[in-house]
């Protein structure tokens, strides 16, 4: 078989160069078909799937971005609110600091006032209390000096002026001797 | 239908390498339906096999990939980043169904070389590769006058700017021939060429430790033989990475004709 | 050449693979069409020079329009 197309092709001397024709034809429908169905239905398929699958994978990936951003923000605000409240808590220790020394020393002074101010009006009653008994003191002993004197001399002594002089003029006496003693 | 044996058996007893006619030609695999050869079978079975493939693939796509859908959108992302982008940048989502077609078309007619029992590449007959050539030949130049305008066209690719009047006189010539003639005939031979050769190479060393191991074997021959197969192996591995190699050449080719038709070389 | 039109990411790529592919297909189709020239004008003038040195030619101007096009 082989030798018989060996021979028929030395005849007509085989070009390697020259295309057959019924192998053109059969080429251009071989590759026609292909090429149409590739063409119209096959490639466009497995483009929409691939860009579907691009959209899926950037989708997930702006998905996981935005998760991510989100977390983050939050994060931050709770950062954020964390540092206002111990900055609030400081603020407030030491306003609170400031008002209690505040109030102490308030509360001192007023209790040195109230001190000050009771041991004024204890020193003002005894002073008080010092001269009514002083003064009742006065008026008894001169009394009781007129009685004793009248009782010793045995005379009354009626004339007013007469009596209050004698009877200053014995305390006067007795306040030398005391101030002597 | 192993035309190595055969051919070995015509000269009894003396070693021939193969030739292009052994190799090459093909009688019709029905008698009497003489279109119906072995080159012609295989190219339809390619186009069955990409189209299968590629069905199974892509009908029915899934955002989370599977199996064969993983293998093919391997592909796919290769041709896409590796051919379409670099040369048709926004453009290239557009052109990717051609591209992708030329490619496993490309690949699996290459591949058929190294397939078991078939050991034929489809691409060495040189109708095949002329087919995809000329296409994107067509299309390059449609798109060519459609995008810069007829005049603009050619005018861009003969008179690029930027080169001394008087040289434009003596270059247009020779943009005029490197880019209507000699571009797209490349196009096609290169691919032709490289897996016609391929073959050649891989018959002659396959025919080498056939010969020498089975139709001859002596002592002095059997070392030879071992040689061959050994060459056969080698080459086999070798040609998958060279079949694969040219249909991504040849797909990037045809990727760079299109982005230079949509914009003028600058 | 145009550089008050803004670059895009893709270009950078397309100019090396531009070069790369463009280069062999320049050079030979400069050997082909001054090569060719002088060899009718060899045939016609009955001269046997002008083709080697239609084929330099083509391929200076060849190396040329690619220093040109891809060089800076």
């Amino acid at each position: 078989m082989t030798k018989a197309a060996t021979l028929l092709a030395a005849e007509e001397g085989y070009n390697p160069l020259l295309p057959h024709t019924y192998e053109l034809v059969v080429g251009i429908f071989a590759f026609a078909v292909v090429a149409f169905f590739l063409i119209k239905v096959l490639v466009p398929r497995i483009q929409k799937t691939l860009a579907e699958r691009t959209d899926a994978i950037e989708g997930g990936i702006k998905r996981a971005e935005e998760a991510q951003a989100e977390a983050q923000a939050l994060q931050q605000q709770y950062r954020d609110r964390l540092a206002e409240a111990r900055h609030e808590a400081a603020r407030l220790r030491e306003e609170a600091r400031e008002q209690a020394a505040q109030i102490k020393a308030e509360l001192r002074e007023e209790a040195q006032a109230e001190a000050r101010r009771l041991i004024e009006a204890a020193h003002a009653q005894i002073e008080a209390d010092r001269q009514a008994a002083f003064a009742s003191l006065r008026n008894e002993i001169g009394r009781l000096s007129t009685d004793l004197a009248s009782r010793i001399v045995g005379e009354s002594l009626e004339d007013e002026v007469r009596q209050r002089r004698t009877v200053d003029r014995f305390l006067d006496e007795l306040e030398n001797t005391a101030a002597v003693r | 239908m192993n035309a190595l044996t055969v051919l070995a058996a015509d000269t009894p007893g003396e070693f021939g390498a193969p030739t292009p006619e052994s190799l090459f030609v093909f009688e019709p695999i029905i008698p009497g339906v003489a279109w119906f050869t072995k080159p012609v079978l295989l190219a339809i079975l390619s186009s069955v096999i990409v189209l299968g493939f590629c069905w199974a693939a892509f009908a029915k796509p899934k955002i989370v990939p599977r199996g064969v859908q993983n293998v093919a959108e391997y592909g796919y992302m290769f041709v896409r980043d590796q051919v379409a982008r670099p040369f048709l940048g926004k453009d290239a989502d557009r052109w990717m169904g051609l591209l992708l077609t030329m490619f496993f078309l490309v690949l699996v007619w290459n591949l058929m070389g190294v397939v078991p029992f078939i050991q034929f590449p489809v691409a060495s007959h040189i109708a095949f590769p002329v087919v995809l050539a000329v296409t994107i030949y067509i299309l390059k130049v449609y798109l060519g006058v459609k995008h810069q305008g007829a005049i603009g066209y050619f005018k861009n690719m003969m008179f690029p700017p930027g080169l001394p009047k008087p040289i434009y006189f003596l270059l247009a010539p020779i943009e005029f021939l490197s880019n209507m003639i000699i571009a797209p005939f490349t196009h096609a031979v290169r691919l032709f060429a490289n897996m016609f050769a391929g073959h050649m190479l891989l018959a002659f060393f396959s025919m080498v430790g056939f010969w020498f191991l089975f139709e001859k074997l002596t002592p002095l021959g059997a070392p030879i033989g071992v040689l061959g197969v050994v060459m056969t192996i080698v080459f086999t591995g070798f040609e998958m990475f060279i079949q694969f190699l040219q249909a991504f050449l040849f797909a990037m080719l045809a990727a760079m004709y299109i982005g230079g038709a949509l914009h003028a070389e600058h | 050449m145009s550089e008050e039109k803004k670059r895009r990411p893709e270009d950078d790529g397309q100019d090396f693979a531009n070069a790369a592919w463009s280069i062999p297909s320049y050079l030979l189709s400069g050997m082909a069409i001054y090569g060719g020239a002088g060899w009718l004008l060899d045939r016609w003038l009955g001269t046997s020079a002008l083709f080697p040195i239609g084929v330099v030619v083509g391929v200076a101007l060849a190396v040329y329009l690619v220093y040109r096009k891809y060089g800076r």
